[in-house]
């Protein structure tokens, strides 16, 4: 049933494999390694590859991995039993081998486990086939079948209603079929305990019945029924004596001194002294001042503090016989031990604005990772665990693939083609300040730059572009690039349609061709100038859209896939917390709906911006990129056209991780 | 005469008066027989001194003796790593942490050198460079010979930086790029590859000396590989870089020997 069941050692050594199938195991496994564990997301521990579902253990304290793959479609209960069982026994046969830090041991040993993995098989396969559902009993095999009619008889009267309804029900006519369904009536009457007369046919008339079944309540709870009645009626009359009982003598004529019954009294003259205590009145405490409302929360923060007084004593305790405990033998870790540290790290990268899930995550992976490994002689539990959480991060925050975009600009110039960049992301973000900086240092480095005012949507956008153009082209005028204009806007207004002019901005940088004639395309949309030299990179800018905004979404993805751009790039803010993990996640999987391709065109990278305003928060790097695992590609640190940057994952980590 | 005198020394002695009351008390226990500071004094004294010693040693032991097999992800690195230790053919996975191992060299004077495979996952690879990169001897830079084509920019971008990481270094690595997968047909020559990457590298220079400074931009200015003005070439190099052709998984697979007896020489050169 199994496809296949590897063990390797973490530096990549294959121990021992079992083949179900001929195909080969180590793609999926790669696949498996290169997804999970190296993006940390190992929390659980199972992955879906093609059509074969992973699951895998890890050994943290011999540094092995478990991998098991079967098909998706199968679903097989003892898969993780099987894992755990075959990992206990692969570790107690071959502890010496496996426990030795030097590589050799690991090649020069033999490792032949086919037959106890076998048989480990053989035995999760039944056990799971042990618990497969049963079959019902049938009547015969039941217990009711096996006790006499007899016993189940009950003596009539005690229940007289469930009587009642049976024979108000049924009638005298139906008493053939009274009788078997009093006698299923008699089961539950008998489960509840109550006795119930025999079905004989014989008919009570309806008073009597009334009659007794008034007797029955009363006998079981008449006793205090009759005396709480009575005494409720004698009651009732004390309690009217009490009240003379008002007498209307002039049958409701409403005069004024007649109805007036209040007691005299003379304005001004100060009424009679109060009856009641004066004091109980007045309470005790001060009288003038207000009191804080610290009372209660005083009392709380006492009983708080003395049960976290003897918790940070027995905790200070605890950590110090762990530091001697460390300082003495070899400790493995436990899921315990790392529980409370893991809380705090948790705490602290949602604190630094880690999207929340992400912390969780990050945290369950660090933990998967570390959990039965032993630690070095001088380290306690809260180092080990901050120093794998530090190597997490910044494995996190390294590039996938290279970020080298002059490289590639470089590479397309020779294609004789312009290098394409969508700049995409909700409002206010910085698109087109970050565009503008971008610009500028394409500039720097000697490349022509094509800007398209995609945003035909909000006010004074293509405003906004001219003037960055026109200052540009103040800092790098033609002259001094030989007479080549070097940086250039290309709109068309407002309220047209984005993928349009974007297209049509591509056609206005690339270079015509210069043999077979101008194609119609370069022709019509040359405008008039002789000489198009076309432009190294086109830089589009979009409108800003929130990510739930459905027709926006489309209508990106649209420009995306028609121009099919050489970067995309998501332009989002430092300042973002929880959000970015949703707004990264409805643009791709806008831009993965409505792409027709096989691979569609995502977001290839990250355009981090306002980082000037965040002190050391910088959790929302963590954030994108663990969500997307492409490259922040730069940062902006500012306003002006120098304030771009390039990401030190080192220095990103460095305050993140700082107290 | 003799108050201004003994008001002149005592004076002096003012001076001085900081560490007199301490050399007082020293006096006054070794008066006694009760030299509790003294000997606290000389017990840390001591175990300062063996720590010092005990580090220096330590360092003096592991260093520069290790060769880094370093490269791309799939180059070949921990097959290549098995082959060297063992002559045996192993099936292998990705790598996620580096393997270590103490391999004897085969020449006359039987030196050892300790030969760490690094992982060559992009998120791994520039943590474990930093993490050995002290204690490298050589570095064996392995390239898919086969897949070079296609990924000519990434192997250059990985080898301009572990050529900047070893230039930093006090005592620079030698250098060998070791072409593997040359029992594949389509296998590169190493004299092409050799090509390609100074033309890759050369480019490679330019474009990232003007990537734009990282956020805590030292003010260092980043390491020019080769001479400006001129076409890279490697010999322009501070570090002795040398090219090799290899085969790690030899001609027949997991039966047949493998084709590694160029390194193996390479590697007994060195030590």
């Amino acid at each position: 049933m199994l496809d296949f069941f590897t063990i390797f050692s973490k530096g990549g050594l294959v121990l021992w494999c079992f083949q179900g199938v001929s195909d080969s195991c180590t793609g999926p496994v790669n696949a498996l390694i290169r997804s999970v564990l190296l993006q940390e997301r190992g929390g659980n521990n199972s992955f879906t590859h093609e059509a074969l579902t992973l699951k895998y253990k890890l050994d943290n304290q011999f540094e092995l991995v478990f991998v098991v793959g079967f098909q998706k479609i199968l679903t097989l209960t003892y898969v993780d039993k099987l894992i755990d069982d075959v990992h206990r026994q692969f570790r107690d046969k071959y502890r010496t081998e496996i426990q030795q830090q030097s590589a050799l041991s690991l090649l020069n040993g033999t490792f032949d486990f086919q037959n106890d993995f076998l048989r480990l098989l053989r035995e999760a396969e039944e056990s799971s086939k042990i618990r497969a559902p049963t079959t019902m009993k049938k009547f015969e095999e039941s217990e009711k079948a096996k006790k006499p009619v007899r016993s189940m008889i009950e003596t009539r009267g005690e229940k007289p209603k469930e009587k009642a309804k049976n024979s108000k029900k049924k009638g005298a006519k139906k008493e053939g079929s009274d009788g078997p369904l009093a006698t299923s009536k008699a089961v539950p009457a008998e489960k509840s305990g109550l006795p119930m007369g025999p079905e004989n046919g014989i008919e009570l008339s309806k008073e009597e019945l009334i009659r007794r079944k008034r007797e029955e309540f009363i006998q079981k709870h008449g006793r205090g029924m009759e005396k709480s009645s009575k005494s409720m009626k004698s009651d009732a009359p004390k309690e009217k004596g009490k009240k003379a009982p008002r007498v209307w003598e002039l049958g409701g004529c409403a005069n004024k001194e007649v109805l007036d019954y209040s007691t005299p009294t003379t304005n001004g003259t100060p009424e009679a002294a109060l009856s009641e205590d004066i004091n109980l009145i007045r309470g005790t405490g001060p009288g003038g001042q207000l009191q804080d409302l610290d009372c209660s929360s005083s009392d709380d923060e006492a009983a708080a503090q003395n049960a976290t007084k003897p918790r940070a004593t027995k905790g200070t305790l605890g950590g110090m016989f762990g530091m001697l405990k460390g300082l003495v033998g070899s400790k493995s870790l436990s899921r315990e031990d790392m529980e409370s540290v893991l809380d705090k790290m948790r705490d602290h990268l949602i604190a630094k604005n880690v999207a929340a899930d992400i912390a969780v995550q990050l945290c369950e992976s660090v933990a998967n990772k570390l959990e039965g490994k032993v630690m070095g002689t001088f380290s306690t539990v809260t180092s080990t665990v901050k120093q794998a959480l530090q190597e997490s991060l910044v494995q996190i925050l390294q590039p996938q693939r290279r970020v080298d975009m002059l490289r590639d600009i470089m590479d397309a110039q020779r294609r004789q083609r312009p290098y394409v960049v969508t700049f995409c992301g909700v409002n206010g973000v910085g698109k087109s300040t970050n565009l503008a900086k971008i610009s500028f240092w394409l500039l720097e480095n000697g490349f022509s730059v094509l800007i398209a005012a995609c945003d035909t949507f909000r006010a004074g956008a293509v405003e906004q572009l001219r003037t960055h153009t026109r200052r540009l082209s103040a800092l790098h005028p033609p002259e001094n690039h030989g007479g080549r204009t070097m940086v250039q806007l290309f709109e068309k207004g407002y309220g047209k349609d984005a993928a349009g002019i974007a297209m049509e901005a591509i056609a206005f940088g690339t270079v015509p061709e210069k043999h077979g004639g101008p194609s119609l395309g370069s022709f019509v949309f040359c405008r008039g100038s002789a000489r198009n030299q076309g432009f190294d990179v086109v830089l589009v800018d979009t409108a800003g859209r929130m990510q739930d905004n459905a027709p926006l979404m489309t209508a990106l993805a649209k420009l995306i896939t028609v121009n099919t751009p050489d970067l995309v790039l998501f332009v989002g803010e430092a300042l973002v917390g929880n959000e970015a993990v949703d707004q990264l996640v409805k643009f791709n999987r806008a831009l993965a709906d409505h792409s027709m391709a096989q691979t569609p065109r995502l977001i290839d990278g990250i355009v981090l911006t306002k980082f000037d305003t965040i002190d050391d928060k910088v959790g929302a790097a963590i954030s994108m990129t663990y969500i997307t695992s492409k490259p922040i590609v730069f940062v902006g640190t500012g306003q002006t056209y120098c304030d771009l940057r390039s990401l030190n994952a080192k220095a990103v980590v460095a305050a993140l991780m700082k107290a | 005469m003799a108050a201004a005198g003994s008001r002149r020394v005592a004076d002096g002695g003012g001076s001085g008066g900081t560490f007199q009351p301490y050399l007082d008390s020293l006096r006054h226990e070794l008066q006694h027989r009760d030299p509790t500071l003294l000997s606290v004094v000389v017990a840390l004294l001591a175990v300062l001194l063996t720590l010092v010693f005990w580090k220096f040693v330590r360092s003096r032991r592991s260093s520069q003796r290790a060769v880094l097999l370093v490269g791309l992800c799939d180059s070949g690195k921990t097959l290549l790593f098995v082959r060297l230790l063992t002559g045996l053919y192993r099936n292998t996975q990705t790598s996620i942490t580096d393997s270590s191992a103490v391999y004897r060299v085969n020449n006359n004077r039987g030196n050892s050198l300790t030969l760490i495979d690094l992982p060559g996952h992009e998120s791994l690879r520039l943590q474990f460079l930093e993490r050995f990169k002290t204690s490298a001897r050589a570095v064996v830079f392995v390239v898919d010979s086969a897949a070079f084509q296609r990924e000519v920019k990434d192997v250059a971008e990985f080898l301009y930086q572990v050529l900047i990481d070893s230039m930093g270094l006090k005592n620079t690595p030698a250098f060998l790029i070791a072409c593997n997968k040359q029992d594949i047909a389509m296998a590169k020559s190493a004299k092409l590859i050799q090509q390609q990457l100074e033309k890759e590298l050369n480019t490679l220079r330019v474009t990232r000396s003007a990537a734009p400074s990282t956020l805590e931009s030292s003010s260092t200015v980043p390491a020019q590989l080769g001479k400006k003005g001129k076409e890279f070439e490697f010999s322009q190099l501070p570090l002795k870089v040398e090219f090799l052709e290899c085969s790690a998984k030899g001609g027949r697979g997991d039966t047949g020997p493998a084709g590694i007896q160029d390194v193996e020489k390479w590697l007994a050169k060195i030590a």
